[in-house]
C-alpha cells in the first residue's frame, strides 16, 4: 500500500473513532510559549540548527522555528525544546 | 528546574563540538539514548552541549561511525556538578574537613544560650532584670539542656519584688524572659498618703472616700497641690493617718504645635541597582560586597535564618539590595500640609496623656512659618479629667 494511502485510512481510523490524529498518525505536536519557548514532540531529527533558524523533520513535513538568540534546551529522540525569541513557525 | 537539579546530582559536562553536520552527530546521539541540554550554536561549525557525565562514553563509538563523514571533533569544556565537587573535596581534603568541621561548630555551637532578651519591662530597667536574670543561672554561653526555667522564674520573683509574673521562653539559642510589673496603685493602695494634683486645672467636682478635702469645686489648682489629705477623724473623733481616696475632676488644659512643610522630598528610582550580602555567625557579621551611601540608595533587606528542626542556629544569610534614587522636591497642597501639622499637634497632645473623647473645647490656630516654606498649626484642648495623684508616704 502506498504511503499516502496509508496515511488516508489512519486519518478516517482516528477521525471515526475520535481518537487524537497526532497518535494515531505519529505526527508532531508542537507547542508553543509565548514569543520565548516552542517544543516539539515526536519529532523525526534535526536538520539545521542555528542561531536564526531550527528546521526540524516530522511526518507531516519540515518544522521551521525562525527568530534570535535560538538556543535547544532540551534535545532527546522525542522531543526538543528550542528556547529564544520565537518570530515564526512554519510547515513545510 | 527538577531536570537541572538531577543533572547536576549525576554530573554533566559541557562539551564543544566542532566540524561541519554537528545536527547529524546530535541526532544520532539522541537515538542511541543521550539527552542533550542547553545546545548552544556559537560560530557556523562551534556548538556548545551539556550532557550527563554518564552518556559521554556513548558519543565517542558515533564519531568513530562518521570516519567516512565530515570530521567532528570533541572536547570537554567544563565539568560541574556533585560527583566532580566531591572529586575535587578528595584532592583538596582539608577545606572539606575544614567544611564539615564548621557544620559540627555550628550544631555544637546550637546547643548553648546566646542571646538574652527582655520583654515587657516599662519601670524597671532591662539591665537590672538581666542581672536578676544572671544571678539566677541564666547567662551566655551556658548549655540550653541546663536551662530550667521553673527555677529562674521563682528566683526572679524572689529577687525582683516589683514583678508580678515572669516567664522564661526557650526559642533555640535565644532565651525570652516575658515579665509583668506590678502595678503601682495597686501596690500603693494600702499605704498611709495624700492624693496631690498632677496638672494645674479648675476642679469641677470633688469625691472624697477618705482623708479630708483640701480644696472646693471651682478652685483652680497647680501641679503638686495638695488636694486630699489622708489625715482624717475617726467615728470616735481621734485624729488617723491613712490613705487618702478619691475623685478630683477638673477642667485641664493642653496645648501642642504641630509643624509641616510646604515641599516634600520625593525619591526617583534611576534604575541602578546592586546587592550586598552579610553572613552572620552569633555576634559576628561578615559584609560581602561594598556598602552603598543610605543618602541616594533606598535599602530592602530579606534575611534568611538558618534553622535546626525547631531550634534556632546563630547563623543568617542577609540581602540588602540597594536601589539608588534622585530626590527631587514635590509641592504639597496647604490644606494637606495643615492636616499633617495638625495630625502632629495631636500625637504630641496624645503622648501628653490627653485622651481624645473626653475633650470638652478644642481651638486650632494656623499661621504660615516666617521662611514661607511651612505652616504651624497650635492645638488647644479643654479636657475634663482626674487629677488627683496618690503619694504614699
Amino acid at each position: 500500500m502506498r504511503p499516502a494511502v496509508r496515511q488516508k485510512l489512519k486519518r478516517r481510523f482516528a477521525e471515526t473513532l475520535d481518537l487524537p490524529p497526532s497518535v494515531v498518525l505519529d505526527q508532531a505536536v508542537i507547542h508553543i510559549f509565548g514569543d520565548s519557548e516552542v517544543k516539539i514532540v515526536n519529532h523525526k531529527g534535526l536538520v539545521q540548527y542555528s542561531t536564526a533558524c531550527v528546521k526540524t523533520r516530522a511526518v507531516q513535513g519540515l518544522i521551521e522555528v525562525g527568530g534570535s538568540e535560538l538556543e535547544i534546551a532540551f534535545f532527546s529522540a522525542q522531543e526538543i525544546k528550542i528556547r529564544g525569541r520565537i518570530r515564526q513557525v512554519m510547515l513545510k | 528546574m527538577t531536570q537541572l537539579l538531577w543533572l547536576w546530582w549525576q554530573g554533566y559536562l559541557t562539551v564543544r563540538l566542532r566540524g561541519a553536520g554537528i545536527e547529524r552527530l546530535l541526532n544520532r546521539a539522541s537515538q542511541v539514548g543521550v539527552a542533550l541540554f542547553r545546545v548552544e550554536r556559537l560560530t557556523s561549525d562551534v556548538v556548545l552541549v551539556r550532557m550527563a557525565a554518564r552518556d559521554f562514553r556513548l558519543l565517542r563509538p558515533l564519531l568513530r561511525e562518521a570516519v567516512n563523514g565530515p570530521r567532528i571533533s570533541v572536547s570537554v569544556l567544563d565539568r560541574h556538578g556533585l560527583p566532580f565537587v566531591l572529586r575535587r573535596f578528595r584532592r583538596r581534603s582539608f577545606l572539606g574537613v575544614g567544611l564539615g568541621l564548621a557544620v559540627l561548630a555550628v550544631f555544637y555551637l546550637a546547643n548553648f544560650v546566646w542571646f538574652v532578651q527582655v520583654f515587657g519591662n516599662q519601670a524597671l530597667a532591662v539591665e537590672a532584670i538581666k542581672t536578676a536574670v544572671e544571678d539566677a543561672g541564666l547567662r551566655m554561653g551556658i548549655p540550653r539542656s541546663s536551662l530550667d526555667p521553673a527555677r529562674i522564674e521563682r528566683k526572679l520573683l524572689e529577687s525582683l519584688p516589683d514583678l508580678v509574673w515572669v516567664q522564661v521562653k526557650n526559642r533555640g539559642v535565644r532565651v525570652e524572659v516575658h515579665v509583668v510589673e506590678r502595678d503601682e496603685a495597686e501596690s500603693g493602695e494600702q499605704r498611709a498618703g495624700h492624693i496631690y494634683a498632677k496638672q494645674d486645672g479648675l476642679v469641677t467636682e470633688l469625691l472624697v472616700l477618705q482623708g479630708t478635702a483640701q480644696i472646693r469645686e471651682g478652685d483652680t489648682v497647680r501641679k503638686d497641690d495638695l488636694l486630699i489629705s489622708g489625715m482624717y477623724y475617726d467615728h470616735q473623733g481621734r485624729r488617723q493617718y491613712g490613705a487618702a481616696r478619691g475623685i478630683v475632676k477638673a477642667r485641664v488644659w493642653y496645648e501642642a504645635v504641630g509643624e509641616a512643610s510646604l515641599v516634600r522630598w520625593e525619591p526617583l528610582r534611576t534604575g541602578r541597582r546592586r546587592s550586598r550580602y552579610l553572613l552572620t555567625v552569633g555576634p559576628l557579621t561578615v559584609p560581602i560586597g561594598r556598602s552603598l551611601p543610605r543618602e541616594n540608595h533606598l535599602v530592602t533587606s530579606r534575611t534568611w535564618q538558618l534553622y535546626l528542626g525547631t531550634a534556632m542556629a546563630p547563623v543568617s544569610w542577609t540581602r540588602l539590595d540597594y536601589e539608588e534614587v534622585e530626590w527631587e522636591t514635590v509641592p504639597v497642597p496647604a490644606a494637606e500640609a495643615e492636616q499633617n501639622a495638625y495630625e502632629l499637634a495631636w500625637e504630641s497632645l496624645l503622648a501628653q496623656g490627653v485622651d481624645r473623647e473626653r475633650v470638652l473645647v478644642e481651638k486650632r490656630a494656623v499661621e504660615n512659618l516666617a521662611d514661607g516654606n511651612g505652616i504651624r498649626v497650635t492645638v488647644r484642648v479643654e479636657v475634663l479629667e482626674d487629677i488627683g495623684r496618690f503619694s504614699g508616704q
